[in-house]
């Protein structure tokens, strides 16, 4: 009996061979991820600690089509010098070429289903879209003594304002008040006038832009006389005022003006939080993780915003990146410089700091992780943290841009001195954002909840 | 049970990197674990009961040959570990070795301890080891 003990032995090792070979890899895989992760996930359940209400519910109207736009075009004897007569030299001006491609590009948009058209002078006037367009290539026909613009937001603001449909107004927004005696009190003329009708949900987006100007000026201050003819060395600023419903505003910027190259400021205007996760893998460092429930099933396209560290200390310093998709906020807020200004970390028991915020590269879009699907990374920093969770928000505050104060002058009596600047802008600004933030404090552009927890 | 895995195989320090904790804690270490005592009770089970009762191999029952199996499972062990953590996508680290290895420490004890309890079943090892 000493020879056929290999033979014996041979059930022996295939019994052994089935035990471990019997399951393929995707049986066993789906057995041990059913069998192991059961529904109770203690180790990420911390009692105190804030529910993240990352999940923004944008609207379901917000892919349907705004009901109307109203484009009003300005055609007072100031504009004459964005829309010169075409002379000989049949030069023009790129007030001229820029709102003649607005215009068209609002008329062929598939974003609002009706377009209306209307030449402003002491009432808006009807016109059709080439009608209009004609006015801005071939110069005004007659133009209007002066508009006044608290009225004419006054008009925009009672007549033409429904839910899903915005008003644009395209003027120089030169307002001089009748005497000297009335400029401290622009502010409070817009506010009135916007005011006046009491919507309560009203939001104005502001875009500036400059243009070179060929015709007389006519100044906001008369103090050098009424009007410089054959102006000016310098460009003019004019503007788009988008005024609706915030939502209404919200989708018409988005949709029509998001490829401006304009500088902008929007006042009343919400916009839903935008997606974000913590990148447990994009250039982290020290010892985190995800602490959210499920973090373990890394679930494609799952967002994360609880971080559990093990340990953190000056020599062992934890940093994190939170991924953000600013995708759908205006240029303005996209722009890195006024996000490094504004983004703001709020936390408690911590020193957490938002050391660096940067733009998505090529290297991040073409990444297969989840970096990929964002825009804008804000790395954070930190030693210490409290003993339990605490709420740590990323807000990015709601600051006035600073170039409307650059674009503001107090004398504009003679622009080729002053430069591109508008007569008492930031007072109209100020006019529209008294209306626009109410009694309550300023409200940030967004607010994302994080958490940040020890491990335990 | 998931703690108890957890504590056991974080005696060797925290998983490395990370960030890959969760999917250590809440997926590699249980499936780790329970593998592990199935492994080990399947080869005690066929060494005492298959091996040694119901097949009555009467050469097969020396203290070289438990050690045959013991090494075997420790064996299996490794390579489990192995296999479990590239099936979860778990980033390579060097700490995947020591886990390995910690495994098939652990997967000799549970073999001694199982060996203590159902060696009494056998007819022809219930004194192996001793």
């Amino acid at each position: 009996m000493r020879k056929p003990t290999l033979l014996t032995l041979l059930p022996a090792v295939a019994a052994t061979l089935l035990l471990t070979g019997c399951y393929s890899r995707e049986d066993i895989k789906s057995e041990g991820g059913t069998a192991t992760t059961p529904a109770e996930v203690p180790p990420t359940e911390v009692p105190g600690a804030v529910a993240s209400k990352n999940t923004a519910a944008p609207s379901e109207a917000s892919n349907a089509p705004l009901a109307q736009v109203n484009v009003f075009l300005e055609v007072s004897g100031s504009m004459e010098g964005f829309m010169p007569k075409p002379g000989g030299g049949a030069e023009n001006t790129r007030f001229q070429q820029h709102v003649a491609q607005f215009l068209s590009d609002v008329n062929r948009s598939t974003a609002v289903q009706q377009k209306q058209f209307f030449r402003i002078k002491e009432k808006p006037y009807r016109d059709s879209y080439q009608q209009l367009s004609g006015t801005v290539r071939g110069g005004i026909q007659e133009p209007a003594k002066s508009t006044d613009i608290p009225s004419v937001l006054d008009t925009l603001v009672s007549r033409y304002y429904q839910p899903g449909s915005v008003s644009v107004l395209i003027s120089d927004f030169i307002y001089s008040p009748k005497n000297a005696g009335a400029i401290p009190y622009i502010k409070t003329d817009i506010t009135d006038a916007l005011n006046r009708a009491g919507r309560s949900d009203l939001a104005v987006s502001v875009y500036g832009f400059t243009s070179d100007f060929k015709g007389a000026f006519y100044p906001a201050l008369k103090t050098a006389g009424a009007k410089r003819a054959s102006c000016c060395d310098t460009d003019i600023p004019y503007y788009f005022w988008v005024l609706g419903p915030a939502d209404a505003v919200r989708r018409f910027d988005a949709a029509l003006l998001s490829k401006q190259s304009a500088e902008q400021a929007h006042f009343g205007v919400t916009y839903p939080v935008p997606a974000s996760s913590l990148l447990s893998k994009f250039q982290n460092q020290g010892s985190w993780y995800y602490g959210d429930e499920g973090a373990s099933k890394r679930a494609a396209g799952a967002s994360y915003h609880t971080i559990t560290v093990a340990e953190a200390s000056a020599a062992q310093p934890v940093e994190f990146v939170l991924g953000l998709n600013l995708k759908a906020l205006p240029a303005l807020y996209q722009d890195v410089a006024y996000l490094k200004q504004n983004l703001q970390l709020i936390g408690q028991d911590t020193d957490a700091k938002i050391t660096q915020v940067f733009a998505a590269t090529e290297q991040t879009r073409a990444s297969s992780g989840p970096e990929s699907g964002y825009t804008h990374f804000v790395k954070v920093r930190l030693t210490r943290l409290g003993k339990a969770a605490r709420p740590l928000q990323v807000v990015l505050n709601d600051r006035r841009p600073a170039w409307v104060n650059q674009w503001t002058t107090k004398n504009d009596s003679n622009p080729n001195q002053s430069g591109a600047k508008t007569f008492a802008l930031s007072s109209l600004v100020d006019g529209v954002q008294a209306v626009t933030t109410g009694e309550q404090d300023a409200q940030p552009i967004f607010r994302i909840d994080l958490t940040l927890q020890p491990a335990r | 049970m998931k703690a108890l895995f957890q504590t056991i195989y974080e005696l060797i320090g925290q998983p490395q990197p990370p960030a890959d904790t969760p999917v250590y804690r809440d997926v590699i270490f249980p499936n780790l674990g329970l593998l592990n005592w199935g492994l080990s009770l399947a080869l005690v089970l066929l060494f005492y009961l298959g091996i040694n009762r119901a097949m009555g191999v009467a050469t097969f029952n020396k203290g070289r040959h438990w050690g045959i199996f013991l090494a075997l499972n420790a064996v299996l062990a490794f390579v489990i570990t192995l296999w479990q953590t590239s099936a979860q996508q778990a980033t390579q680290h060097s700490y995947i070795y020591w886990l390995a290895t910690w495994n098939a420490v652990l997967s000799m004890l549970w073999f001694f301890l199982f060996s203590l309890l159902l060696k009494r079943t056998s007819t022809n090892a219930s004194t192996t080891p001793f």
